[in-house]
């Protein structure tokens, strides 16, 4: 019993860091409707980027996240705006490989910079971990699970009562109807790339404290994460939260109770049955929400 | 637009030295109404220059070679091809066994060569097995070399070596580890270094020889735990450590296999942990030791040792990331490292003063040691044998008899009739204040070995 606990306790902290990846992929594809391949790269650039200003300035990762959120978001909007908007109109499998070229192309440029080696920032305690009731838990996950609850609290609060979150919403819910109405279509795409790629800039400031980064980082959490977002009805918000909350516990158990390298086996199966039995998603609105 | 293609379709024709040349002029004809004819005839004019640039650059590139290797010939000179991984993902620790090679060459030239023939060395650079097998192709039939000298990457060495084979020229393996290499019965291919059997029995065998003795307890007593990462290096290991164990009766009570690319190893840790494991050997790459360790600490799993095979286990860069205080006490299995007792390896000290000398740096693995170790061995037998065939050598290199404790790395020479050096036994190591040292055999250990790990 005291395992089991252990583990749903390990599940959820798993899930949280899932969920705080997966919240800016799900804000790209509910708004932008673009699949982003590259998203993994993004957490591996804000990775490199809290390392450096760890070697260089000795900020703690957490501090660093102001800077490295707003650099993403920078990012994020540039390549909306360079990369995207132009194939914007393009078929979709077009915008695929503009971001899949743009993940080859970025993890490469790592491996230049950076070479193959890890690098980690100097430990701190956030790495530590505490006892409660006999139950272990790393100060990191748990800070994690409390920012994954805020960012998706925040960005509901956003959403849902200043108007460019009701622009942004407009836009996810018919892009001609939304640029009728005289919203300026072409910026909140911009925008709304920005902050997916700013939500996952947090993300990469919370990971780095507990995993060194790589030029290829990205591709350990990408998978993982489009799992979440279509388990999570695609462009819900809290369905990604709660998708990657039940991947994490699924993850967890699975592995104990199954074999560890089987747990990928059990939650792509899951995420089969869901797109057979529910292609929408567990939060999805069912089908024609187009 | 239609005219502008088809030349540019004549001109790719010419660079080929095609024969659709003809057909294509007379579309290009038919076509030329469609675009100005000045501006098409120039445009053909242009396109023929270049083609003459290039097929004239061609012809220099491959003469060039040609005109370097003949004063070289004309010198009493031995040639010997040089096949590793010198770029692309691999180049750093490929780099870094040619350096022992090449330390092993100039050590031979200056002492006057092989009966007083020259090495010369011809660098093949093989970034991935088809790469692998052309350039041992250009090297045996083109360069006409003595003998192949390479490859670090397992991969590389099966594919180059088939090569070697076909064209009758000796291939000596320095540094891959597969066992397969050797097990195919080739007649002209001779490895010097230690394999994944070889690496999997001494990590089994440090249970029963160092570790029990250590604990004051009975092999047998010790529970212990095998988990691998899932692709073909941790399951090949694995397969030699489960039948290893399973000789000398010991008690594996778990054996899990994970993915490389996991982000949370808990599970693995959990069923360790409740299985009351004490002895874990683990075999992985550098993230999944990284995490192992740091996940290990974070759930309170406290194994009496852990002993991994070279990979993340041996650089300094995953006890950075884990923090030398978490990694204190891990063992490793791996080549021969440079904290090793002299007298087990007699050179070893030599051999870092003129790495030091010719590359101004540390060795940077101990794979530059293994390939100079083996080179050495080799040279000694082409040396001996009456001439270069390959029937000859091969009698030269099966006459090899070293006792373990007589090379640079600690290993002996005894090769077996695969090839196969019998006397290269990896030694066990441990991770002691930030250092990496080799705690047994005795007779090669620096230091003593130390129970429990990280500050459990």
């Amino acid at each position: 019993m005291d395992v089991f606990i252990q583990l749903l306790i390990n599940g959820i902290l798993l899930g949280s860091m899932y969920a705080i990846i997966s919240v800016g992929l799900t804000l790209i594809f509910g708004i932008v409707r673009v699949v982003n391949f590259a998203h993994g790269e993004f957490l591996m650039v804000g990775m490199y980027g809290a390392y450096l200003l760890a070697a260089k300035f000795g900020l703690h990762p957490y501090v660093s996240a102001i800077p490295i959120v707003l650099l993403l978001f920078a990012f994020g909007a540039l390549v909306q705006r360079f990369i995207i908007q132009p194939l914007l109109s393009a078929e979709e499998h077009i915008q695929i490989f503009a971001t899949v070229g743009l993940s080859t192309a970025l993890m490469n440029l790592a491996l230049m910079i950076f070479g193959a080696d890890l690098y980690s920032v100097p430990p701190s305690a956030v790495q530590h971990s505490i006892n409660i009731g006999g139950f272990t838990l790393v100060i990191g996950q748990i800070v994690m699970f409390v920012c994954a609850l805020a960012l998706v609290a925040g960005l509901h609060l956003f959403m849902q009562s200043t108007p460019l979150g009701r622009a942004i919403r407009a836009t996810a819910q018919n892009r001609n109807a939304a640029l009728l109405m005289g919203v300026r279509v072409d910026r909140i795409y911009v925008i709304a790339f920005g902050l997916g790629a700013a939500c996952v800039g947090l993300a990469s400031a919370l990971v780095m404290p507990l995993y060194p980064v790589t030029p290829t980082i990205g591709t350990y959490f990408v998978l993982t994460a489009f799992v979440v977002v279509v388990l999570g009805g695609m462009r819900s918000m809290y369905g990604a939260f709660f998708g990657a909350m039940i991947i994490g516990i699924v993850d967890s158990l699975s592995g104990y109770y199954i074999a560890p390298d089987l747990k990928e086996v059990v939650y792509f199966v899951i995420f089969i049955l869901i797109l057979i039995f529910k292609p929408t998603g567990l939060f999805g609105l069912g089908r024609g929400t187009e | 637009m239609v005219g502008r293609n088809s030349d540019i379709k004549l001109a790719i024709s010419h660079l080929s030295g095609n024969l659709v040349i003809c057909k294509v002029r007379g579309k290009v004809a038919s076509e030329r109404p469609l675009m100005s004819s000045a501006y098409g005839a120039l445009l053909e004019e242009m396109m023929r220059k270049i083609a003459r640039a290039a097929l004239a650059a061609a012809m220099v590139l491959t003469a060039a070679p040609l005109a370097g290797l003949a004063p070289a010939a004309a010198q009493q000179s031995i040639k010997f091809g040089a096949l590793y991984p010198f770029s692309g993902g691999l180049a750093l620790l490929g780099d870094e066994s040619f350096r022992g090679l090449e330390i092993a060459v100039e050590e031979r030239n200056a002492a006057g060569g092989i009966n007083g023939k020259t090495i010369t060395l011809i660098k093949g650079d093989a970034v991935d097995p088809n790469q692998a097998v052309g350039e041992a192709r250009r090297l045996t039939s083109v360069d006409n070399v003595s003998a192949i000298f390479g490859t670090y990457s397992s991969s590389l060495s099966l594919a180059a070596t088939q090569v070697a084979e076909l064209a009758g020229v000796p291939y000596f393996e320095l540094g891959a580890v597969s066992d397969p290499i050797t097990e195919r019965g080739f007649k002209n291919v001779f490895r010097s270094n230690a394999t994944a059997k070889d690496f999997s029995v001494r990590m089994v065998d440090s249970v029963s020889d160092a570790i029990a003795p250590a604990l004051g307890k009975k092999p047998e007593e010790l529970k212990i735990g095998i988990i691998y990462e899932d692709s073909l290096y941790g399951q090949t290991m694995s397969g030699y450590q489960k039948s290893r164990a399973a000789e000398k009766k010991l008690n594996v009570v778990e054996a899990l296999a994970y993915s490389a690319k996991s982000v949370d190893l808990t599970p693995v840790i959990l069923r360790l942990k409740s299985a009351g494991v004490d002895v874990v050997l683990q075999t992985s790459y550098q993230n999944d030791t990284v995490l192992f360790f740091r996940q290990m600490k974070d759930q309170g799993f406290k194994p009496k040792a852990v002993i991994g095979a070279g990979g993340g286990y041996s650089l300094r860069d995953t006890v950075a990331a884990v923090g030398a205080e978490n990694m204190e006490g891990a063992l490793d299995v791996d080549f021969t490292q440079y904290r090793t007792n002299p007298k087990a390896a007699p050179g070893i000290e030599q051999f870092v003063t003129k790495y030091k000398a010719k590359y101004g740096t540390d060795p940077r693995s101990g794979h530059s040691l293994a390939n100079y170790m083996g080179a050495k061995v080799f040279f000694d037998a082409i040396a001996a044998s009456k001439d270069l065939t390959a029937d000859n050598i091969r009698a030269q290199v099966m006459k090899v008899d070293l006792p373990v404790g007589s090379t640079a790395t600690g290993w002996g020479a005894k090769f077996s009739e695969q090839g196969q050096n019998t006397r290269a036994l990896p030694f066990l190591m441990q991770w002691q204040g930030g250092e990496l040292v080799t705690v047994f055999p005795e007779d090669a250990a620096v230091a003593k070995m130390k129970v429990g790990v990280g500050t459990n």
